[in-house]
């Protein structure tokens, strides 16, 4: 632990790293409590996968056709918000079973995913990246990327706090009181997605979920609102990425897979303690 | 009777698909009367309120509230949903719920206002639970919970209130305290009750609406165990449970 503080000190990329870390959790905090409140995270897992699409697709285009603007971080983005859109809408429309259209999507953009990783040249190494996350190789651009999302995730859910909160407990009274429920689920499904992009470069695709829902379901054992629901789940996954970026340094573990058992870890210990 | 009556359906017909769940449905409710909507699960109580909410369309037929459609006039409507479809653990407080029915009055971007705060407040000391505005609606009793919700459906300033099964989850006790609150607001509002009861709303209402996909109109007077028959069929008896529970 003390050898990581040292290094932490010394190495630019370990500040990135956590600063990346910090700022993440604050997103994670805002969506993780919609997440978990409405009941989403089936879904959110499917933007997850399928996010492995638009990276795979990204970084094709920028290996073969030199397509070097389209970074895999705005192939994910691109992906996420497709993929929530198309979801929400089909949720909506369509009346199909709601967790069998997740699933097909869910497949088919990570195997869309690893047919463009299969024919890009090199070694496969990206994919075990966009998988379980790679939080030590983040960049000054990605950081820059990140803090304007958050920033827009922020400030979207402080605008329409009070429609959130409405949609998220009661849609369709929400609805008989003028509020445009099906604009405001898909801002939250759109949310959702942005967050989701975000949290792959730190834990990965696979680990999204358990990111975005376990801080706030520890939250939400003992929080009474929203507001304060958010806040801690914010503080929770902040704390969670520290220790486990400090506790992997040392023994050389993965960054993402020991943020995840420490966050498992904190979760079930919170289920010993009494709920509100 | 004028086309500003609270609600006025002519000849309304619904189906889901090929079943019919309402037919030739003609229901005229006058300002402040208090009336009850009750028979069998299925037989297009909640239809109804979806129609009347616009919620859904009826496929013919017209539905006016104060004159309006649905969908401009429900902004007069208090709404209570069944609490059943609420999530109780939900991370609310009392006061949150009541300000979620300023939503639509209040400002969109932003917190609520204060004075928001001040009416939903005042809003949850009429139905007697100011002091519990704090407490987390999981922490509220079955009967607070609803006056919480009635709270909610109050603050917006409604002229016509709407409760969907709202003593289904009460005791007998409790169930009277609501219903001597609801007498109370029926000085000033429409109030319509959605009740499977039949025989515990009649001593309060003033018309019974019975909907077994016709829909009829019964004052409170006609009603005896013979309607109840027709409703029901002739399995069910009259829930009639103690009628003279808590008289003074």
């Amino acid at each position: 632990m003390g050898e990581f503080f040292q290094a932490l000190f010394q190495h630019t990329f370990l500040q990135h790293a956590l600063l990346a870390g910090l700022l993440v959790s604050i997103s994670c905090g805002i969506v993780g409590t919609y997440v978990v409140t409405r009941r989403i995270t089936y879904l959110a897992g499917g933007i997850a996968h399928c996010v492995l699409g638009g990276m795979g697709f990204a970084r094709y285009m920028q290996v073969v056709h030199d397509w070097n603007w389209l970074t895999p971080m705005l192939g994910a983005m691109f992906a996420a918000l497709l993929a929530a859109f198309i979801i929400g809408w089909v949720n909506i429309k369509a009346k199909e079973r709601i967790d069998t259209v997740i699933s097909a999507f869910w497949g088919l953009g990570m195997a869309i995913g690893i047919l463009f990783i299969a024919k890009t040249p090199g070694y496969g190494e990206d994919l075990m990246a966009y998988l379980f996350g790679n939080i030590l190789l983040v960049t000054q651009g990605e950081l820059l990327a990140i803090c304007g999302l958050d920033l827009f995730i922020a400030a979207t859910a402080l605008l329409f706090h009070k429609q959130f909160v409405a949609v998220c407990f009661d849609e369709e009274f929400a609805r008989l009181r003028g509020i445009n429920t099906q604009f405001f689920y898909f801002l939250m499904l759109a949310l959702t997605a942005l967050t989701v992009v975000l949290m792959v470069s730190i834990v990965g695709i696979v680990m999204v979920i358990v990111m975005l829902t376990l801080p706030a379901a520890i939250a939400g054992r003992f929080c009474l609102r929203m507001g304060s629901m958010m806040a801690l789940a914010a503080g929770l996954c902040a704390a969670l990425t520290f220790g486990g970026l400090a506790i992997s340094y040392s023994p050389n573990l993965p960054a993402g897979a020991t943020i995840i058992v420490l966050s498992g870890t904190a979760y079930l210990i919170s289920l010993l303690f009494k709920p509100r | 009777m004028n086309n500003t009556d609270p609600i006025q359906i002519k000849d309304l017909n619904f189906s889901y698909g090929p079943v019919s769940v309402l037919e030739n449905a003609n229901l005229t409710i006058g300002d402040r009367e208090f009336i009850s909507v009750v028979g069998p699960n299925g037989g297009g109580k909640t239809t109804l309120l979806k129609i009347l909410l616009g919620l859904l369309d009826a496929q013919s037929g017209s539905v006016s509230i104060f004159g309006q459609t649905p969908v401009r006039g429900r902004k007069w409507i208090g709404y209570l949903p069944q609490y059943a479809n609420l999530d109780s653990k939900f991370p609310v407080t009392a006061l949150d719920v009541v300000l979620m029915g300023l939503l639509g009055k209040t400002r969109t971007l932003g917190f609520y206002r204060k004075s928001d705060r001040e009416t939903a407040l005042s809003m949850l000391a009429r139905v007697g639970l100011d002091k519990l505005h704090n407490r987390p609606l999981s922490a509220l009793s079955g009967g607070q919970k609803q006056r919480v919700l009635i709270a909610r459906a109050l603050v917006s300033d409604p002229k016509l209130l709407l409760l969907d099964e709202p003593s289904s989850s009460l005791d007998d006790y409790v169930e009277q305290e609501l219903f001597d609150l609801l007498q109370e607001l029926n000085k000033e509002l429409t109030i319509i009750v959605v009740s499977h009861d039949v025989a515990y709303v009649s001593k309060y209402v003033e018309k019974v609406v019975c909907v077994n996909r016709a829909v009829h109109t019964h004052p409170v007077a006609e009603i005896d165990d013979n309607i109840i028959h027709d409703m029901y069929g002739e399995h069910v008896h009259a829930v009639r449970h103690d009628q003279e529970h808590g008289h003074g």
